[in-house]
Formats: structure tokens, sequence, C-alpha cells
């Protein structure tokens, strides 16, 4: 946000969309949060926050969630650090494979991985018992770290790809001419360098570890954590109370960690002091460094392919493993009844939201890089709680805000939205958690674009008498529409394949596919299971080639886009 | 003897592959004696860096060699030449202070604290740096950051520097300071240095030789009054300083670097270049050289024309004079009022012959 602003006053339309976009992200997810606090406060939430201390087995669920969140760091950091390594500074063949390879795992369910493990090298697993003759203790610690690392360690791969591209080639040439070795220039001038994307990677995956939901269920096992217990507490135990103050022992350190993130990946400024990058750093040739590279690189994209064909090979065949035959029967099950109505609803949904979060998203980083001085990193704190609330949390808040109609003085304010006997079934609150989630990848989008566009456009268009509503639709949005595609790219796969705040507030009017497959994948039937993941990929993987096409076909300018969390 | 003798033997560098080969480099042949300042100049993509960049190790020659003191050098690594690099966006460590940038060459030579220690704080105090040695790189001016990139490649005594651009990002004022810096020291420490540039002006102030590129071929390499009163082509002619170019209409005798040419009408005795013949040559007068006034001047080799733009510019005054020669430019130093002529009068341009050179046209 280094470019400057004018401190002129805002017009009409500058402060009706401040007040707008901050009415919507109240009400979206400010109001719900605060809500779980309150709900919190009743006696069976206190009664959680006091056995803190002295309940062992509530003391061991937040060293579990803990645990789970700086291995998952540690490890989705190190395979993305190594692969972005690789991408950047190593020549060999088939590079963009391995690219696309590694973002696989961005668009798919994120529990397609352990189901796939499950089949894979669980208990009765393809090749950890037909092979191998083993029976791993997969479900638990291994198997969460291991499916999260794999699902999650694209964010940390993208976040330092773009990091290492953006390092100056001559300050590695310049260590070299000093005499350093390539070993010397890694540890002394890379590494150091890469540091805050590091640290800002190792922080991003410690926040969805914690807060993903989907996995602790399907391969967790005995291994509780705190979104697992708050799940527990309201599916199993009806208590609402005390899954609002499991919902708040997970935020807080959620809340934390992604505020320090930000701090971090502020800092990241220092890397390109002055100048204009000339040339590209010079390939690794050394053989005995590339070879244990390659190796690694390659092997974590076989685990990937492994993977995904589990799930499409899966789909086809009755029992994977064990009754290895062709069949269709999977996708006539799901067809014949649980996918259709799911299908149809949750792509309506998903396509309503879009858009909301892309617009929404511009418009906020319109106001944060163009409108707002001080107050400018307030705002893009509040449009980014999307991504920082855990998926839990967000979930739970909605039930508790959204399953009583609002009255003040008994005239109805906002009618029921969530929860069995709402309006249009629930939609609405499932439409309003989509669209939260993913407007911060349209933000992040839209505020990458707008760094790069000259603010001197939109002084002219206001110097030649335009309004600034004006600005926004004919200078800044034409410009940034590029982003804003790519935008709608990431929200719509982040729509498709949110799971954890629907569990709380889908009804059985509005069946959701990724609740469908947890369904499924919980009571064994991988089949169904893999058949619907299958499914969702491909619509998730077609929408993006159409939005995708669209913009090449426009010939807009390229812009490097920021991903956030997928 | 000193070292850092520098010898570039058949230098020849292509990209691409296949069809699209492009040549940077074209069989360049040079020798730079040890101490001496050689500066590559030329318009942007002719070359020029790509050599620097071989001379440092940072690309591999196509073919052809480089020899440092005899030895050859073409098959090492940059790491293991003894030469010191400047770069045009200082590449300084961002996250190392000032101290920690300059003494990184000195700690890879595994050197002891107490000398490591000594010779960062000579070099802190020769480029007057001292109070900045705790310093992160982003907290200084851009003279000061060009100043620790220099201490920097300096302090490990290379035997060669090499100097790419290292001026282009500081404003007009601090590059003429920093460059006539850059020489002083230069010539203090002796140490053999390359410096490439786009910026005539800054080639003619700091080099020992000029060695002028374009397309990938080296076009002339001289002393900078070489270059400026003797060049080779019209195009160095041209790329060093402006140029008034007379139609020759006969060579009668050239022997011992002088001609007999006719020009304006006159006969009469120039320098020439061995290769200026009659038919490809023409006669080229810098614009110092030629004084304009109302009437011819004695002596002098003159021809006649229309003042048609007069510009004034304090110290000197500069006219555009529609000849049958074309436009011709000339400058007057420290004009009285009275001297100046309007737009419109006729003008008398005149020169002295010996300022004048025959070149060939190509």
């Amino acid at each position: 946000m280094a470019l400057k602003k004018h401190g002129a006053k805002f017009d009409i339309f500058t402060k009706v969309a401040i007040v707008a976009v901050v009415a919507i992200i109240s009400l979206l997810i400010v109001v719900p949060v605060l809500s779980i606090l309150f709900e919190s406060t009743k006696p069976t939430g206190t009664n959680v926050f006091k056995s803190v201390f002295s309940n062992p087995v509530i003391r061991g669920t937040i060293k579990n969630t803990v645990w789970l969140g700086i291995s998952v760091g540690f490890f989705g950091t190190l395979v993305g650090f190594i692969l972005a390594y690789i991408q950047v500074r190593v020549e060999f063949r088939g590079k963009k494979i391995l690219h696309i390879l590694a973002l696989v795992p961005l668009v798919s369910p994120p529990f397609a991985f352990a189901t796939a493990v499950i089949v894979l090298f669980g208990r009765s697993g393809i090749i950890s018992h037909d092979l191998l003759g083993k029976t791993p203790m997969l479900y638990g610690y291994p198997g969460l770290v291991i499916v999260l690392s794999a699902s999650y360690f694209p964010v940390a791969y993208l976040n330092l790809v773009g990091m290492m591209r953006s390092l100056d080639p001559a300050i590695d040439e310049a260590a070299s001419s000093l005499g350093a070795s390539k070993f010397r220039i890694f540890r002394t001038v890379t590494l150091p360098l890469l540091i805050p994307g590091i640290t800002s990677s190792f922080l991003l995956l410690f926040v969805e570890a914690i807060a993903d939901l989907a996995n602790p269920l399907v391969i967790g096992g005995d291994y509780m954590v705190l979104s697992s217990r708050a799940y527990i507490a309201i599916n199993g135990e009806y208590d609402v109370s005390a899954g609002a103050a499991y919902s708040a022992l997970l935020l807080l350190p959620a809340l934390l960690v992604f505020i320090v993130q930000r701090y971090w990946s502020q800092k990241k400024s220092v890397v390109s002091v002055t100048g204009k990058p000339s040339g590209q750093i010079a390939p690794i040739k050394s053989k005995v460094a590339k070879a244990p590279l390659l190796i690694f690189g390659w092997s974590v994209a076989a685990f990937i392919v492994m993977i995904y064909l589990a799930v499409i090979l899966g789909a086809f065949i009755k029992i994977l493993g064990v009754n290895n035959t062709f069949t269709l029967d999977h996708y006539r099950y799901i067809f014949s009844g649980i996918a259709n109505d799911a299908l149809k609803s949750t792509v309506i949904m998903a396509s309503i939201a879009t858009p909301l979060a892309g617009f929404m998203g511009m418009v906020m980083a319109w106001l944060i890089i163009r409108k707002l001085k001080r107050g400018a990193d307030a705002l893009d704190f509040l449009g980014m709680l999307g991504i920082a609330v855990p998926g839990t949390v967000l979930g739970i808040g909605y039930a508790v805000t959204f399953n009583e109609p609002l009255k003040i003085g008994g005239i109805t304010i906002i009618p029921q939205l969530a929860g069995g006997g709402a309006i249009l079934g629930g939609a609405i609150a499932i439409m309003m958690v989509y669209t939260i989630r993913s407007s911060p990848a349209g933000q992040r989008s839209g505020i990458a674009a707008l760094q790069q566009i000259d603010p001197s456009l939109d002084e002219a268009s206001a110097s030649l008498g335009a309004s600034g509503s004006r600005t926004f639709r004919k200078v800044s949005l034409p410009l940034i529409k590029g982003a804003f595609l790519t935008g709608l790219m990431f929200a719509f796969a982040r729509s498709m394949t949110t799971l954890s705040p629907v569990l709380f507030i889908a009804t059985p009017e509005t069946p959701i596919l990724t609740q469908k497959i947890l369904a499924e994948s919980d009571s064994g039937r991988y089949g169904p299971a893999f058949a619907l993941c299958t499914l969702l990929i491909v619509i998730v993987l077609s929408v993006m080639g159409i939005i995708n096409a669209a913009v090449r076909g426009r010939g807009s300018t390229e812009f490097k886009t920021t991903l956030v969390a997928g | 003897m000193k070292s850092g003798r520098l010898e570039l033997k058949g230098l020849v560098k292509e990209f691409g592959k296949g069809q699209e080969v492009v040549r940077a480099v074209d069989h360049l042949d040079l020798v730079i004696e040890p101490g001496e300042f050689v500066t590559f100049l030329g318009p942007s993509g002719c070359g020029k860096t790509t050599t620097l960049r071989m001379i440092a190790g940072f690309e591999t020659p196509t073919s052809g060699s480089i020899l440092l003191d005899g030895k050859d050098v073409s098959s090492l690594t940059p790491d293991k030449r003894p030469m010191g690099m400047v770069f045009q966006s200082y590449a300084l460590f961002p996250h190392m202070t000032v101290a920690e940038n300059i003494s990184y060459g000195l700690k890879v030579q595994k050197l002891s604290n107490d000398e490591i220690q000594k010779r960062v704080t000579d070099v802190l105090a020769s480029m007057s740096l001292d109070n900045l040695a705790n310093r992160a790189p982003n907290q200084l001016s851009g003279g000061q950051q060009q100043r620790v990139a220099l201490a920097r490649a300096m302090v490990v005594q290379p035997k060669v520097l090499l100097f790419d651009e290292p001026l282009s990002n500081l404003d007009a004022k601090l590059r003429g300071q920093m460059r006539a810096e850059i020489r002083s020291i230069q010539q203090r420490l002796g140490i053999t240095s390359i410096f490439v540039t786009h910026d005539q002006d800054e080639a003619m102030s700091v080099s020992d030789r000029i060695v002028v590129m374009r397309n990938a071929i080296v076009q002339q390499v001289g002393t900078p009054t070489d270059i400026y009163r003797a060049p080779n082509s019209v195009f160095v002619a041209d790329f060093i300083g402006r140029s008034n170019f007379l139609k020759v209409t006969d060579i009668s005798s050239s022997a011992n670097g002088s001609a007999d040419v006719t020009s304006l009408g006159k006969t009469f005795t120039v320098p020439a270049h061995v290769d200026a013949k009659a038919g490809n040559s023409l006669l080229l007068v810098r614009p110092e050289s030629i004084t304009v006034s109302r009437q011819p001047i004695a002596g002098k080799i003159s021809g006649e024309g229309v003042v048609k733009t007069v510009i004034y510019y304090g110290e000197h005054v500069e006219y555009t004079i529609d000849t049958a020669n074309g436009e011709i430019v000339a400058t007057t130093s420290d004009p009285s009022p009275a001297e100046i002529l309007a737009v419109g009068e006729k003008a008398s341009f005149s020169f002295e012959a010996n300022r004048a050179w025959l070149l060939p046209k190509a």
C-alpha cells in the first residue's frame, strides 16, 4: 500500500460504499462471531472455560490442536519451499507439469485427500495392506499431518514462488562475485531473504490446519482437536453453549496467528531495495544438488497423482482393492438420489455467491488502495476475517445468530435465515457464508492489481469531472477486470469446496455436495464418495477453465494475483 | 610486473537456439593493460553488458577465451575469479548492515576477525561511510548505497573491478560527483577497471580508453580524445557528441593522416582517417568549432546561410543555420548580446581547417 493517496474529501459514492461494506461485513461475520462469544458465556460454556486448566481432556484437546497446527505448518512449508525452489532455480523437463500438479490440491474438496489416503494406506488399504502387508497407524495424528500438509502446501508454494521470483538476481551475483559458493549463497543470502515468506507461509498453514474440520472427522480417529470437539458438542451433545465455548477457544489462536502473519507478510518489502532487477538467476547445474531436489519434487507429484487416480478410478470400481471390477453403480447410486438435488442447489448457491463475493472484494480493494488513508489497514483486516475466522467457528456463529428471527420490539428485523424452517430452506445463510468466505480471494487479487495501476488515472478521471462511481465503473473496474475474473475463479472454487461452516447450517431442503461426500465417506461408502468428489472437481475445473478462457479472450493485461488460502 | 592484465580473444556470445540465434557479441578482441580504466560504450542492446557479464563469469562465451594475467579463466565460475563487480541495482544484501555487506567477501576468504575488522574500518573511512556502518541498506540514499557497493567490491582486493552502469540510478549532480570519486579511487589503487555505460559524458570523463560498440561489434577503440576528435565512422561521430557533416566534392591527395579536400567551394588541408577516400567520405565539424558571424572571418574556411533558430543558454548560444549543405548546428561561447544574430538574418559560419576531420561514411 505504498501508493500515495491524497487527503481529498470523500464523495457520496465512496461514503456509501464504505458504509455498505462495513454493514455487510458486520452482518456476515462480525455479528455471528460476537454471538458466539455471547453464547459461550452461558453456564455450559463457562464450564468449558473454567475447566481449561483443570480438565486434562480439554487441555489435551488444546494441546493436540496447537501441535497439529505446528506440524502441518512445518511440513507443508517445507514441501512448498522445496517445490518452489525447484520451480524457480532448477532447469528441467516437465517444469510446467510439476507446477500444475503442485496447485491441484487447491481446487479439490479437502477431504478427497483424506478418503483416498484411507483407501490407499489405511487399515485395509491397497498399498499398506495388500502390497506391503502392514497395518499402519494412520488414523489420528500421522494421518492428519500427511493429509493436511498435502492439502495445504500449495498455499506455501505459491507464496514462496512469488517471493523467490521477486528476488533481484544481481544480489545472488554480487555474492557470487565476492567468492561465495552456490551453497554459501543459499545459506547466507537466499534463505535469510525468504524468511518473511517462510514465516508467513508457516502461519497461514497453521491457521488452515487448526481450522479444518472435515479431515479430523474423516481421519482424525481419537485425536481430538478443538474443531471436532465443537462439532461433537453441537451435533452429538446438543450443547450449543459448550460448542460456542470451544469455538471461542479456537478463534483466539486463529485470529492471533492471522494478525502476526499479516505483520510478517508486510515485512517482505525489505526484499527489493532499489533499482531494477537485471537478468535471471543462473539455474542450478550441479547434478549433486539437482538430483535429490528433483527426486523429491517428482515424488510429491507422484503422490498427488496417485491420490487423484484413486479418487477418479475409485468412482468406477466396485470396491477399490477388494473387488476391482469396473462398475457404473456408484454414479447410478448418486444420481438416483443424493447427488441431483445437492448438485443443483450447491451450484446455484455458489453461482449466486461468487459474483457477489467478487464484486465485494473489488470494492474493498478499491477503497483500501485508492480511497482510505487511515483505516485502510482496518478495512483490509475486516475483509480478511472471512479467511481468518475458522469455518467451524463461522458455522456455529451462524447457527447461533440466524436460527431465530431477529426481533426488536416485536417487529422482525431479520427473519430466520438458517436451520430447519428458515426462509428458502436456509439457503440465504449458506450463500452468506459462501460470500464472506470467498470475498477475501477477490479482495487480494484486486489489491494486487490496483497496486500496479498508477493512481493518477483515478485522479485524471476525477479532474475531468467524473463522479466517484463513474471513476470506479469506467476506469478502475475495467483495469482490474483480469484480476476480478481471477478472483471469481477462486471464489467459486472456494464456495464449492467449503464444508466446515456448512455442516452447522445445512438443512434437508438445501443439501450441499460437500456435506453429502462427508456423509458417504463417513459411512464407508467410498465409491459414491469418490464419484461425488470427481463430479465436484470436474465442475470446479470447468468453471475455472471458462473464466480463464474469458480472461484471455479479452486480452486483458496479465496480473499477478496473490492467492490467499485457495 | 603489475597484475590485472585482461585479454579477450575472439569472444562470441549467442543467445537462443536453432533459427532464432541472436549474436550479442561478435568476435571481440581486446587487451586491457594492468591498471587501465576501459569503458564499453554503446546504445542498449549493443553487447556491452553481455561482454562484462562474460568477463565476470555470469555468462559463458559461445566461443573465444578470456585470459587474466595469461591464464585462461573462461571455464571458472564467478566465485573463482578474482574480480569485483558493482551492479546497476547495487545489489546490496538487504538483510545485512553496511558493515556486514562489506565484510561478506572477506568472510568468504576466511580471513581472521582482526583482519576483517581492520579492512572494513579502513574502507569505510576511505569512502566516508564511517558513521553508516550499522545502517541497513534501505536506510541509505542512492549515493550512499552506491558507495557501499563500491566498497564491498574493492575491499576483497580484486584484480579487476567491473562496473555495470553503476551510476544510472543516480540524479545528474550525484552522478558527476560519483564518477569523479570512482575515477580517483581507481587511480589511487591502480586496479584494472571495466565500466559499462550508455552515457557518453560518463565514458569521456572517467576512461583511459573507450570501446564503442554497436550491434555486437566493436566500432572503435581509443582514448577519449581519439574517439571525439578522430572517430572512424559516422556512427561513432554521431554517438559521441554532436556533429555536422559537410559534403566533400573532391579529395585530391591524402597522406600522413591528412588530405586536401574540396568543400564549400574551397580546397584546403584537413586531418583525415586512413580509410577516407574520394566518394565515400564526409567532413566532420563539431558545433563548437564553428563560429557564426555576420561577416566571414578571414583565414578560416567559411560558408553562408540563413539563421533558422537561436537558443540562448547563457554561457553559450546555439544556432541552426540553413545552408546549401543542409542544416548546420553551431555553438558560440560567451556571446555578447550585440553579437547574437536574429532568426532570418544572413549569416556566415567559419571554422579552422585543422579542427575538421575527414572520415569514411561507414
